[in-house]
């Protein structure tokens, strides 16, 4: 199983929402971030005064997946996320050692 | 030993609603065996006197439901169990949970029952049901008498605790009847405020040694029964103490009673309702009995008590009720009263409204009803969402607009709504007149806007109807719905042309924000223009910022987090920056040949002049435009609401803008908002919105004539400004406190052909003429100028050229300190 983490920009969230549910992806989790990677931050100026946006409001995806599906889903939500330009956002891969189920403790991917 | 506390399920769900209080008795009455048994074999033995076993809670009150907790007090005759008793009070305890009970259980004295504890009023609230079930009788009518006195000393004391502990239970609870999924026992409507009723009035009997007369309180009997059927159905469904109606229990129930969910929960709200305005009046009662500062306060505040209206700890009361019914408009000056004060409508008021309800009815539905004003008046006083909610809740709202009724108690299902459509409306409009008083440093920015909004009052009235829309289209389709529904109420109301103008355009785009926050790209060149296009002006920005501040706020309490809110804030910007950028924007350009004069007259005006004007103003212009071609210049001063309006038509010329700015300093005008259009043919078109401190025009009425005459020399150059001034006292500088810093930014970044000059500064009388005149002996030509003012302080914004050019940085330093210099007084 791998666990998937992509920060994208939050005008893409409905796309890849939807890009995701079309492949049978429906499970994820979703915050409300701040960050920047190379798109760095810029200046604002409002009435005179000067606002320093160093950080810019992100999404971040989490969602956990079969192994066999790892390259079908990060293509989907690349192409899904994807407008060509800086701050776009990155998707992170890791392992995941074990998924149990709450309810009735199913294990693996079964799980999912 | 039988299950006794497991539901059994009628052959058909609905059995549960026939006669739910009989069901809960029988039920109540097999653990009232079970329970006495178990004492007998386990506990008799052991301590034949000296214990007694009696029901808590709502074992108690014999309203035991399928998967409630079974409450039980075993009363000892005094502190400390010995080992013995202890072994069997284990063995009695056991014995219940075997048979299936979840027993919730005390060890108390007579004592501890009848002592006051702050930190565990629950007991004292729990022992007010309190009934024998087995033991020691004699204990038991020492516990009654021990009761009685602890009641005759602390029962006010513990009715405001109950009071406190309903209020604190509410704002768990969402605050409102009106949730989508609600909680029937703990939220407002729900048991515990039918329990509530009960337990106060028990109280108050207490405090006056006898059972209090019976009032005229409705009859809440079906409203209980309602309730009871329903939560012994959630726990026979879900097999627990749940009591949550899901949207999935809702489609359930109502498939049961053949109808569709919606209807089915109209009904819910409608007994939850009645509930919860008794259990309002309960507290009223409680509140109003107290003996606090705050009474003394609160009658301090009856002082503002008029002719109409008498105001008692509070509340609102008719002074005579009676001319309801020849004058019912006196029932829309009550609600201003209450909007105007902010105090609530009297339990006896609203009856008084009911009793009227006929006549009300009747005037409100009129044809054409014209109720702007009054309307307005009620939607510009500042507690205005209280003042529409008692109209909610007295049912003049839906007499009022008619579009309103089908939007009461309407669920619309979604994942984030929290609430129905009405109470959504209600909570939005509270959130954006919150704005007005916020200290919240996380929201300022908007709050901010919100000060500077002209006229909240059609944001407010906006709001009002944005969603009603829902109760006849699904999804986007209501926007227009809603649209139309406003229209047509504005018609019938009599609101003038422009104000109707205003909210369709803010109910038309109340999603338009929203849209941009969610789905397009903030950076995209084509996210500006879109923004500034839904918005209009940047008044209209404005507007549309703060509703949909408040329209996402209320949608459910965390809905607006700080990351949105920052989202929200950089459309805001984007838009703002584009609508400020005014000699890039796009110009009206008239492509027939043959133009009209109409046509000649806007010709490269910007675009913006069309969306900000009606036609019956454009008309207006281009009059005033035939009028200037005689003597190269028309003038138009006219007074509005609070303040006037000059119009001014001329052609062109340098230094003009600080020559009219001068003119109307020599006369003490202060200049509170300007803006000037240019079209292709030199002819400008300058608005200037002013007040008259020191009311010179209102007292002699000539001083406007001599004003226009004034304007007229000024502006053809006939009559030199600096004259004009120097007979004029110097302005009183304001105190240190209200003084505002002054600041001067350039920006050479939002023009291709000119340098943005921002202004901020204390506002006074010839401050205008001061900064123009600066600009102009600086060498600079002032292309474009938006003048802004909000209470005390002047928001100028120039767009200048140097011989066609940006300024450049020495240019730049150079003016700055010359600005800086003439904001000073």
């Amino acid at each position: 199983m791998k666990k998937i983490e992509a920060i994208i920009q939050p005008f893409k969230f409905d796309d890849v929402k939807e890009a995701m549910k079309a492949i049978g992806i429906d499970g994820m989790t979703v915050s409300e971030v701040r960050g920047h990677g190379r798109q760095k931050g810029h200046k604002e100026v409002y009435r005179g005064q000067e606002y320093e946006v160093d950080l810019l409001p992100k999404v971040k995806l989490e969602m956990v997946i079969p192994d066999a599906r790892l390259e079908e889903v990060v293509q989907t939500l690349t192409r899904s996320a994807r407008t060509g330009k800086i701050g776009d956002g990155k998707v992170f891969v890791y392992e995941v050692a074990e998924a149990v189920r709450i309810r009735n403790d199913d294990r693996g991917e079964s799980a999912l | 030993m039988t299950a006794a506390n497991q539901p059994c399920s009628p052959p058909d769900p609905r059995g549960f609603w026939d006669s739910p209080a009989d069901a809960l008795v029988r039920r109540t009455a097999a653990v009232d065996w079970i329970a006495s048994e178990s004492f007998r074999t386990h506990l008799e033995p052991v301590a034949p006197e000296g214990m007694a076993l009696l029901a808590v809670g709502g074992f108690g009150r014999r309203e035991l439901f399928p998967h409630s907790d079974v409450d039980l007090l075993l009363l000892i005759e005094k502190q400390g169990v010995p080992e013995r008793l202890r072994t069997a009070i284990s063995a009695f305890l056991q014995s219940l949970w075997d048979s299936n009970l979840r027993v919730s259980h005390s060890v108390r004295t007579p004592v501890d029952c009848s002592a006051l504890d702050e930190q565990n009023i629950e007991l004292s609230i729990s022992l007010l049901d309190e009934r024998y079930v087995a033991g020691d009788r004699g204990l038991h009518a020492k516990l009654g008498v021990a009761m009685a006195r602890y009641l005759d000393r602390q029962a006010q004391a513990l009715a405001g605790h109950l009071c406190r502990l309903v209020r604190e239970r509410h704002a768990k609870h969402g605050g409102s009847i009106y949730q989508l999924e609600p909680n029937i026992k703990e939220s407002p409507g729900g048991l515990r405020d039918y329990q509530l009723i009960a337990w106060l009035k028990r109280l108050r009997d207490a405090r006056h040694g006898r059972p209090g007369p019976e009032d005229d309180a409705p009859d809440l009997g079906p409203a209980r029964d309602f309730l009871f059927g329903l939560r012994t159905y959630l726990h026979y469904r879900a097999g627990r103490d749940s009591n949550t109606l899901t949207f999935e229990l809702q489609d359930e129930i109502a498939e049961l009673f053949g109808t569709g969910p919606a209807r089915w929960m109209r009904r819910y709200y409608s007994f939850a309702g009645g509930i919860a305005l008794e259990a309002l009046r309960a507290i009223e009662t409680v509140d109003e009995q107290s003996n606090s500062l705050l009474i003394q306060f609160r009658d301090w505040r009856s002082r503002v008590s008029n002719a109409e209206f008498r105001v008692s700890r509070e509340r609102v009361y008719f002074r005579l009720p009676q001319h309801l019914e020849h004058d019912p408009a006196m029932a829309l000056r009550l609600f201003e009263f209450v909007g105007r004060h902010g105090m609530h409508v009297a339990l006896e008021t609203v009856r008084r409204l009911d009793r009227y309800a006929a006549e009300l009815k009747r005037y409100l539905s009129q044809r054409p009803a014209p109720l702007w004003a009054a309307v307005k008046a009620i939607l510009a006083t500042p507690h205005c969402a209280l003042a529409l909610r008692a109209m909610h809740e007295t049912g003049v709202l839906a007499d009022l607009f008619p579009e309103w009724a089908a939007a009461e108690c309407l669920v619309i299902r979604d994942f984030y709504h929290r609430y129905t459509v009405d109470e959504h409306t209600l909570r939005a409009i509270r959130i954006l007149e919150d704005l007005g008083t916020t200290k919240d440093p996380a929201v300022k920015h908007v709050a901010g806007l919100y000060a500077e909004i002209d006229r909240p009052d059609l944001v407010t009235f906006a709001l009002l109807f944005h969603d009603l829309g829902k109760a006849l289209k699904e999804g986007l389709a209501h926007v227009g719905a809603s649209v139309e529904l406003a229209a047509a109420a504005m018609e019938r109301l009599g609101t003038p042309e422009e104000d109707r103008r205003t909210v369709v355009a803010l109910i038309e785009h109340h999603l338009a924000l929203s849209s941009v926050m969610n789905s397009r790209d903030l950076e995209d060149p084509a996210t500006a223009p879109f923004i500034a296009a839904k918005a209009g002006t940047l008044e209209g920005l404005k507007q549309l910022t703060v509703l949909t501040f408040a329209d996402i706020s209320a949608v459910n309490p965390s809905a607006m987090s700080p990351w949105r809110m920052e989202q929200l804030w950089r459309v805001y910007l984007i838009g703002y920056q584009e609508l400020t950028r005014e000699l890039e924007s796009d110009r009206i350009h008239e492509s027939g040949i043959e133009k009209t004069g109409m046509e000649e007259f806007l010709e490269g005006f910007p675009v913006r002049y069309l969306r900000k004007h009606s036609a019956a103003e454009i008309d207006a212009h281009y009059q005033l435009e035939q009028r200037s071609r005689e003597r190269g210049v028309a003038v138009d001063i006219r007074r509005e609401s609070g303040f006037y309006r000059l119009t001014l038509v001329a052609r062109d010329r340098p230094a003009l803008l600080s020559a009219i700015a001068g003119a109307m300093a020599g006369f003490g005008m202060n200049i509170l908002r300007a803006e000037g259009f240019a079209n292709r043919r030199g002819t400008i078109l300058d608005t200037f919105v002013f007040e008259d401190p020191h009311r010179t025009l209102e007292l002699n009425p000539t001083e406007v004539d001599r004003l226009r005459l004034t304007l007229e020399r000024v502006t053809l150059g006939r009559l030199d400004v600096k004259e004009l001034l120097r007979s004029r006292p110097a302005p009183t500088p304001p105190t240190k406190r209200a003084r505002i810093s002054p600041t001067v930014s350039f920006d050479t970044r939002v023009s291709e052909v000119a340098t943005l000059i921002e202004v901020v500064a204390e506002d006074r009388p010839g401050l205008l003429y001061a900064l123009s005149s600066a600009i102009t002996s600086a060498g600079a030509n002032i292309e474009v100028v938006l003048i802004d003012t909000r209470a005390h302080k002047a928001i100028d914004v120039f767009y200048v050229t140097s011989e066609g050019k940006k300024l450049d940085a020495a240019q730049q330093a150079g003016l700055k300190e010359k600005l800086l210099k003439a904001c000073a007084p």
